[in-house]
C-alpha cells in the first residue's frame, strides 16, 4: 500500500474531524476544543476551562453526529465499490437493487400513515429497503439468465414501483408537515444525528466494513466474466449474494438513520481507484476512510453555509455530479475503467 | 485417460448440441478440437469445465466426476483461458495472473509474496515480464492472449482448456501461442484441449485431432493418422484437402487453391 496516500488519507480525516468540531453556528474554537477533550480526562489549566454549554453542545451534537457522518459516508462508499465489482460497472451504486426507492418508501408510508417518530420512521425505512432488495434478487433468481445484468434490470424496474409508491404518498400527505418530512428525508440530514442512532447504525456498518474488507480480495474475480471467475474456482453465485446481502444491509441501515445520500457510493470509489488502483484489497479500505471523510466534510458544509441547515444530498450532489464531469473530460477519465494515478 | 467422455448429450433449454460424445484424451498430450461453427466445439469445453451442465452422460477428468466436483475442487484440476478476456476495472497484468490461484487460498486470504514471486517466474517463463505491471485492459490481443495462459498456469491445473485461443490473433501470435502451448504441454505434462478454426495450426503443433460435425465426433486420434482429406472434408466441406509443397510440408488448402499449384 502506498503510504503516501495513507499519510495523506489521516491528514485529511484529521482536518476533516477537527473543522467539523470547530465550525458551526456555535463555534467551538480550536484551544476550547483541546481544552474539552483535556477536560474529559481530567486534565485542565492548558486551556481555557470549557462552558458547560459549549461540552453539551461537543459532546452530545457534534460529536455523535461527525461519528455518524463517518460511519454513513464509509458504509455507503465501500458499498458502491462493492456493487461496482459485483455488477462489473463503474457506474453501479448502492441504490442499484433498489434499496434506496425501497427505503424511502418505507419512511413515507410510515410518516402519512403510522407515525411520526424517528425510530418507527427508520425501523420502516429499513425494512422496506430489504424488502426492496429482496423483491430484487426474487425476480432476478426466476429468470433463466443468472448473469448480473439481470439483477442490474429487475433493480430498476423494482426501483420504478416503489418511486411511484413513494409519488403517491406525497401526492396525498398533509402538504403543510407530512409533505415536508418526507420530502427533506429523501434528502437526507445529520441533523438527526443522536448517540442513540450511532448505537444503532455503528455496530452493523463496522461489522458490514470489516466484513467486506476481509474478503474484499475476491472482489477482483467477481469483476470477470461470470464463466471465467467460475473456472478460477469461485463460486460466484453464493459470493454475489454474500456481497449483496453485507452491502445492503450496510446502505439500509445507513439510509434508514438518515435518508437518502445521492452520488457518494458512485463518486468516492472512481476518486480511490485513481489513488491506488483497482485492485480491491487496497481499494477497499482506502474507499471507506475517503467516504467517511468526504461525508464529515460535507456535513459541516451543509451545516455552516447558510443560517438554515441544508440536505445533505443536496451538497454531494453539487460536488459529485461535476466531479464526474470531470472524470468524463479528463485524460484520467480512465479513472472510469479504473486507471491508476501513475 | 486424462479427460473421458461418456455418452454426453448437451446444448441449451431443451435443444441438444452435442449428441451422444464419447471421447478420451491422454494425459501429457495437445489435442485440437476441429469442427465448422455451431458444431459444439464450445459446448464441450464448457461441459468438460463444469459450466454447462450435460442433458446426459458424464464428464470425468482425472478420474472423478466433474459434476460431483465443487467449483475449488474443479478449478485445481481444470484451467480454462477464453477466446479474450475484459475487466470493467483496470487490473494489472500481475494482479490477473495472481487471481488464478484464488483455488489454493482461504477464503480470507490475498495473494502473499511467495506468490507473487511464483507469478513473476512464470511471467519469465512466457516472456511478459515486460509488460506484467501494464493496465491488462491496455493491451493487444496477443498479448493479452499470453497474459490469460500465465494465469492458467499460475492455476497449475493438469488439464488446460483454450477455448479459440487464437480467434483475435494476426499470423505470426497465432504460431507463438501454439508454440508456448506446446512447450507447456511437453514440459509441464499437462493435458491440453485446444479448439481451433485453423486446420493447419492442429497439423503443425497438435498431438492428436478431434473432428465434430453437428454435435457428433466424426473422427478421432493421433493428428497424422486422423487428419487426412477424408475426414476433413467430413468436417469441413468438399472443398479442402491436404496438400505436400515442394520443401515436403504438409499444409491444408482449399481444394481450388490447390488445383493451381
Amino acid at each position: 500500500m502506498n503510504k503516501k496516500v495513507w499519510l495523506s488519507l489521516a491528514m485529511l480525516l484529521m482536518t476533516a474531524i477537527v473543522s467539523s468540531l470547530s465550525i458551526g453556528r456555535y463555534a467551538i474554537g480550536l484551544k476550547e476544543v483541546s481544552g474539552i477533550l483535556l477536560h474529559a480526562v481530567g486534565v485542565d489549566g492548558y486551556f481555557s476551562t470549557p462552558t458547560i454549554e459549549m461540552q453539551s453542545v461537543f459532546w452530545n451534537i457534534r460529536l455523535p453526529r461527525i461519528i455518524m457522518s463517518f460511519v454513513v459516508g464509509s458504509g455507503i462508499s465501500i458499498a458502491g465499490a462493492t456493487f461496482q465489482g459485483v455488477f462489473r460497472n463503474p457506474l453501479a451504486s448502492p441504490d442499484i437493487l433498489g434499496v434506496t426507492f425501497g427505503a424511502s418508501f418505507g419512511a413515507a408510508l410510515a410518516i402519512v400513515f403510522v407515525t411520526q417518530v424517528t425510530m418507527g420512521i427508520q425501523g420502516c425505512a429499513f425494512i422496506f429497503g430489504i424488502l426492496a432488495v429482496l423483491s430484487t434478487y426474487f425476480l432476478g433468481s426466476r429468470s433463466w439468465d443468472k448473469s448480473a445484468a439481470v439483477l442490474v434490470i429487475a433493480g430498476i424496474a423494482v426501483s420504478a414501483v416503489f418511486q411511484a409508491g413513494l409519488s403517491i404518498l406525497m401526492y396525498i400527505s398533509d402538504p403543510y408537515d407530512q409533505l415536508a418530512k418526507i420530502y427533506f428525508w429523501t434528502m437526507g440530514s445529520f441533523q438527526v444525528a443522536s448517540w442513540a442512532k450511532v448505537q444503532i447504525t455503528l455496530p452493523i456498518v463496522i461489522i458490514g466494513t470489516a466484513l467486506l474488507c476481509i474478503f474484499s480480495w475476491r472482489l477482483n474475480i467477481m469483476t470477470l466474466d461470470e464463466e471465467e471467475a467460475l473456472s478460477l474456482g469461485i463460486n460466484i453465485f453464493k459470493w454475489r449474494l454474500f456481497y449483496i446481502v453485507i452491502s445492503t444491509l450496510i446502505v439500509a441501515s445507513a439510509v434508514a438513520a438518515v435518508g437518502s445520500i445521492h452520488w457518494l457510493g458512485l463518486i468516492v470509489p472512481h476518486i480511490a481507484r485513481y489513488l491506488v488502483g483497482a485492485e480491491h484489497k487496497r481499494l477497499v479500505p482506502v474507499t471507506a476512510i475517503l467516504g467517511g471523510t468526504f461525508l464529515v466534510l460535507m456535513d459541516t458544509m451543509a451545516r455552516s453555509i447558510l443560517t438554515t441547515e441544508i440536505p445533505i444530498s443536496i451538497i454531494t450532489s453539487i460536488f459529485g455530479a461535476p466531479f464526474l464531469g470531470y472524470l468524463i473530460i479528463s485524460r484520467r477519465g480512465g479513472a472510469l475503467e479504473g486507471d491508476r494515478a501513475n | 485417460m486424462t479427460v473421458q467422455i461418456k455418452s454426453l448429450t448437451a446444448g441449451y433449454g431443451k435443444h441438444p448440441v452435442l449428441h451422444g460424445i464419447n471421447m478420451q484424451i491422454g494425459g501429457g498430450k495437445l489435442c485440437a478440437l476441429l469442427g465448422h461453427n455451431g458444431s459444439g466445439k464450445t459446448t464441450l469445453m464448457r461441459c468438460i469445465n463444469a459450466v454447462l451442465k450435460p442433458l446426459e452422460g458424464k464428464v470425468v477428468v482425472m478420474n472423478k466426476d466433474v459434476a460431483m466436483l465443487s467449483r475449488v475442487q474443479i478449478a485445481k484440476i481444470v484451467s480454462f483461458v477464453p477466446q479474450s478476456s475484459h475487466t470493467a476495472f483496470s487490473f494489472s497484468c500481475l494482479e490477473m495472473i495472481l487471481m488464478g490461484g484464488v483455488s489454493r487460498m482461504k477464503m480470507w486470504s490475498a495473494p502473499s509474496r511467495q506468490d507473487r514471486q511464483k507469478a513473476w517466474q512464470i511471467c519469465e517463463e512466457v516472456g511478459i515480464a515486460d509488460f506484467v505491471l501494464a493496465s491488462f485492459n491496455q493491451l493487444s490481443g496477443g498479448q493479452k492472449q499470453l497474459v490469460m495462459l500465465a494465469r492458467a498456469l499460475y492455476q497449475d491445473a493438469p488439464v488446460m482448456l483454450l477455448d479459440e485461443p487464437n480467434s483475435h490473433l494476426d499470423f505470426g501470435n497465432q504460431h507463438k501461442i501454439m508454440s508456448l502451448v506446446q512447450h507447456i504441454v511437453k514440459q509441464r505434462g499437462f493435458t491440453a484441449l485446444i479448439t481451433l478454426h485453423d486446420p493447419n495450426l492442429a497439423l503443425n503443433y497438435c498431438d492428436e485431432v478431434i473432428m465434430l460435425k453437428q454435435g457428433h465426433i466424426i473422427a478421432s486420434g493421433p493428428t497424422e493418422l486422423t487428419l487426412n482429406d477424408v475426414n476433413l472434408q467430413g468436417t469441413f466441406g468438399d472443398n479442402i484437402k491436404i496438400d505436400t509443397t515442394s520443401s515436403g510440408v504438409q499444409v491444408v488448402v482449399p481444394r481450388y487453391l490447390s488445383q493451381y499449384t
